[in-house]
């Protein structure tokens, strides 16, 4: 039983790592030896595929940066507005809210890719294009739909008595959900951050179509930018290297708050 | 009062989500492309017509219905596997469990670029173990009838953690008490599995079924960065057709009605999916 | 509130100032000019451009944004910066085939005003083509392209003439055992299979889209034997199997290694067959595409060049860089360093340039005879139509009969769709 469950836990992280490694195996290997398995040990390995990434130009931690600041932006964005909106959702009248809460299970479930075009003629009529903070707005309303489930469930599983003590403190509704409510299902909101911001930090085809100038490009999109292949040679190294780059951000991400991803899902996705 | 707080989410969702399901139902009945010098003109359902007559439209429908089903299936399954091991209680689990979550943690573009070197003839690895194993080159992006199964790698590799991470949500939700209740009255770990956790893990499953579903059905990160729908069209999903209407060919009145065509197949799937469940589920409580 | 008036009244005042210093300053400061190009043609241009710039001190800056690598991704970026409004672009380098889409949809300037008739009439041949929409001159070209016949010297005496030729050398030599194949070309599903196909179908005779008509000639005969020539390369053997798969590239390295008598590629090849590392180098010849008996040679027009955009502030320093870039002092530099065909007359009889290249006599030549990819705003669809139809031929899923027609019906569907509005 044991030595079974030894062998599945090494096959998942096997099938979670060996992709990954092939990548930071590749991204230290220099081109020669890429091509030509008989290389020696001196021409082999090299750090020349991340001194190509990091001084091309723009340097590619500027779309680290870039990412970062989206992402930060539509995180905060979007719990300012889904925290009331998840509060109140639970103070309307209970047919409301379940209605409203299948229409947010079915935004939630659309393939938003769908709405690129119609983002872009937005984005062309109210003077988005090539602005970072602009692609804050597309993200937070993308990601509204599942925070404001996530949070709903979370206000909901509090007991009421407490609410209702505040109250009778005499604090009023900012003050109650300032002091009371909001520091209780903080747990929740974590998660609820977490996952907007890893949606806003991959997102694609939004990023792809609002943003045209090369400084201001995020990470998915200028990954995907110089996967065009050369005429003349397979920058593969390079390629790697950017993939690790662009990976590193997230390995520590998910190392610091996987606990809070998984209670997140487990803990209010689908009541909701 | 308090409803008022609902407003501004609900005015971003409608601005988001709303205007443009409108905005695309008018565009599909209207010619605006480069021909008409991008401007809209009525064409009186021209659009609908050449959608139920465009060859490609309904291979990309095939396709992507395919890439979607097979992927799907598949990361169900591994994720009710993986679901089941991070619910026991071993040593590093929570490392393990950190691990099995990177993959769904990074953007899809970057591994969409990895896996097209991890396929890449004759260079990649995948190419050396078939010459290590003296097999003929695989071609795998370059075989219009095997790449979209590497389509299917990427995209399992991808989004198995986070179908796994439901389930799990769902493990925990089931009580021990009723696993030692069955355990008593002689049941083993078997048939714990099938009359147990399968059935309180349903509506789980089905979430997870549907989430992941209408997410394959609009697949094109991946696509466009790992095969750019090639080799010939053969990976090309509906999401990349509407893409390239739009952006390539700009033709956007097309590249609308592709889009809500798209979106009422998907609503089409989705709903017959939940009927052959629910009929399922019917017949088997009349056999019991 | 003469307390707030009068703050008002400084904040007015610095305001003021500050924009007219700004604008004093901003006059002071160079033009800025941005045009946008292929990764490879940026990469190439850089000491042009340093030139430029030192040459313009203070007066116009020029930047390159390095586009994508991939011709279709340089395409994207350039068409989702002008849908999103305000490109960040002045100019951009563009494919000859990308002119009647732009164009249609109304992003380019005409050049008319800095663009003469002397100036065209110093244009080579075939490099007029291709730069202009509706009588409107939109692009002028920095570089000529064409398709060529590569054919090793060595193993022939005489390039092929004709398709029968070619098949019969082909198999000759491939007989003797000399090489394993004998024809080597773009047949992966993609915007180079139309190019080989265009160059075939003229050399029977065929017409793909009739210049200013919707009549479209896929299914004529000549088509049909073009598609079944094609064919037959790959089931003779004469083509390796692998040639459905492959793109320039591929072919290149089939023929640089040495393992085929033929290949059909554009003129950049020629500079990599002649490196010294070359195994091939010196048995290399190079001609223009076989025909049928009766019927004239050509040669794919592929052609890049720069168009100005509607939206740019400043389109005569924009002119100003373009007229500097493709300047015969810069088609030369780009001649004896990349081999970019020039596209000026002159410089085919360039003493300089011949004494470097024993291939510039040819691609006059070839220039004479380039025949161009049909000029719609509807190109890109129709040439996947193409593409995809040919592709199931080469792959022997469908017979040429019926996927011609359908490459027929698919066409002329996409034309009267577009004609309808």
């Amino acid at each position: 039983m044991i030595r079974t469950r030894k062998l599945w836990i090494t096959a998942l992280l096997l099938w979670s790592l060996a992709p990954l490694l092939w990548q930071v195996y590749t991204s230290f290997c220099s081109n020669e030896s890429l091509l030509h398995t008989l290389t020696d040990h001196q021409s082999r390995w090299t750090l020349e595929n991340y001194r190509q990434v990091l001084t091309a130009n723009p340097p590619f931690w500027r779309y680290l940066l870039n990412s970062a600041l989206v992402g930060i932006t539509s995180t905060g964005l979007t719990l300012l507005i889904a925290i009331p909106a998840a509060y109140s959702l639970v103070k309307v009248p209970r047919n409301v809210a379940r209605g409203a809460k299948l229409f947010l299970l079915g935004a939630a479930l659309f393939p938003y890719v769908l709405l690129f075009l119609a983002l872009l003629e937005l984005a062309r009529n109210l003077n988005l294009g090539n602005n970072l903070l602009a692609l804050s707005f597309p993200y937070t309303a993308l990601s509204m739909p599942l925070a404001v489930l996530l949070l709903s469930s979370a206000f909901r599983d509090l007991p009421s008595e407490l609410e209702e003590a505040a109250r009778v403190e005499g604090l009023g509704l900012w003050q109650r959900l300032r002091w009371v409510l909001i520091p209780l299902i903080a747990p929740a909101t974590a998660s609820t951050a977490i996952l907007v911001f890893l949606f806003s930090w991959n997102e694609y085809p939004i990023a792809l179509t609002w943003i045209s100038s090369a400084d201001l490009l995020t990470l998915p999109v200028a990954i995907a930018r110089i996967a065009g292949s050369s005429v003349y040679s397979i920058p593969y190294g390079a390629y790697a290297a950017a993939t690790v780059l662009g990976a590193l951000p997230l390995l520590l991400l998910v190392i610091i708050f996987q606990r809070q991803i998984v209670s997140g899902l487990t803990q209010g996705a689908i009541k909701g | 009062m308090i409803q008022l707080l609902l407003l501004p989410a609900a005015l971003l969702i409608a601005l988001v989500f709303g205007i443009p399901l409108i905005r695309y139902c008018w565009l599909s009945v209207h010619a605006n492309s480069v021909v008409t010098g991008l401007v809209a003109i009525p064409n009186h359902g021209a659009n609908w017509l050449r959608l139920f007559n465009d060859e490609r439209f309904w291979q990309d429908s095939a396709q992507t219905a395919r890439f979607a089903f097979v992927s799907v299936s598949l990361e169900l399954l591994l994720a009710l596997a993986i679901a089941l091991l991070l619910d026991q209680r071993w040593r590093g689990r929570g490392v393990v469990r950190a691990i099995t979550l990177l993959p769904w943690a990074l953007p899809t573009t970057v591994m969409a670029l990895g896996w097209r070197w991890i396929f890449n003839t004759p260079y990649g690895p995948i190419e050396q173990l078939a010459v290590l194993f003296r097999l003929p080159p695989l071609n795998i992006l370059s075989n219009p009838d095997i790449t979209w199964l590497a389509t299917v790698v990427g995209d399992v590799w991808k989004t198995t953690p986070f179908v796994a991470l439901i389930l799990l949500a769902g493990l925990q939700t089931i009580p021990n008490d009723l696993y030692e209740a069955f355990y008593l009255e002689g049941g083993n770990p078997r048939a714990a599995f099938f009359k147990v956790t399968l059935p309180l893990l349903q509506p789980y499953l089905l979430l997870g079924l549907l989430f992941r579903l209408a997410q394959a059905f609009g697949v094109f990160d991946l696509i466009q960065v790992m095969t750019g729908g090639g080799p010939a069209s053969s990976t090309e999903s509906l999401a990349l057709y509407a893409y390239l209407n739009a952006m390539r060919f700009l033709d956007f009145g097309y590249s609308a009605t592709v889009m809500i065509g798209s979106f009422l197949l998907l609503v089409f799937i989705c709903l017959f999916s939940w009927l052959v469940i629910y009929q399922t589920r019917h017949l088997r409580g009349v056999f019991k | 509130m003469n307390r707030r008036t009068g703050w008002g009244l400084a904040l007015f005042l610095v305001l003021t100032s500050l924009a007219v210093l700004t604008s004093w300053a901003l006059s002071l400061r160079p033009i800025r000019i941005n045009v946008l190009m292929p990764a490879s043609f940026a990469d190439q241009t850089t000491e042009l451009v340093r030139k430029f710039n030192a040459d313009h001190t203070g007066k116009i800056n020029l930047r390159v944004t390095r586009g994508p690598l991939e011709t279709e991704a340089v395409s994207d970026l350039a068409i989702s910066s002008l849908l999103l409004g305000k490109s960040p672009f002045d100019a951009l380098l563009i494919d000859v085939t990308w002119l009647p889409k732009y164009a249609a949809a109304g992003w380019l300037a005409p050049l008319d005003p800095w663009i003469d008739q002397q100036a065209i009439d110093s244009l080579a041949p075939g490099a007029q083509l291709g730069n202009s929409y509706k009588d409107q001159i939109y692009r002028w070209p920095l570089v000529a392209d064409m398709g060529l016949l590569y054919w090793r010297t060595d193993l022939m005496k005489e390039p092929p003439k004709t398709p029968q030729e070619l098949l019969e050398i082909s198999q000759r030599i491939q007989q003797e055992g000399r090489v394993p194949y004998g024809y080597v070309w773009q047949g992966r599903q993609y915007e180079g299979l139309s190019c080989v196909f265009l160059e075939v179908l003229d050399g029977f005779g065929g017409k793909w889209l009739t210049p200013g008509t919707d009549i479209v000639g896929l299914n004529s005969p000549a088509s049909q034997k073009a598609a079944s020539w094609l064919r037959k390369l790959i089931s003779s053997g004469v083509s390796p199997k692998a040639v459905i798969n492959y793109a320039e590239n591929e072919t290149l390295q089939l023929f640089k290694s040495g393992d085929a008598a033929l290949m059909r590629n554009w003129p950049y090849a020629w500079g990599e067959v002649q490196k010294t590392n070359s195994p091939i180098k010196g048995k290399v010849g190079v001609t223009t595409m076989v025909a049928a008996p009766g019927h004239k040679s050509t040669a794919t027009l592929g052609s890049w060049g720069f168009s100005i955009l509607k939206g740019s502030s400043n389109p005569d320093a924009a002119a100003e860089v373009i007229a500097f870039l493709t300047s015969t002092y810069a088609q030369k530099q780009l001649f004896l360093k990349n081999s970019y065909t020039p596209t000026k007359a002159e410089l085919f009889n360039d003493p300089e340039l011949l004494a470097k290249s024993t291939i510039l006599p040819i691609l006059a030549e070839a220039l004479q005879s380039t025949e161009q990819r049909p000029q719609t705003p509807l190109y890109a669809q129709i040439s996947d139509v193409l593409q995809r139809q040919l592709s199931s031929i080469l792959t022997g899923k469908s017979n040429v009969n019926t996927a011609m027609d359908r490459a027929q019906r698919n066409t002329e569907q996409i034309l009267l769709a577009a004609g309808e509005t």
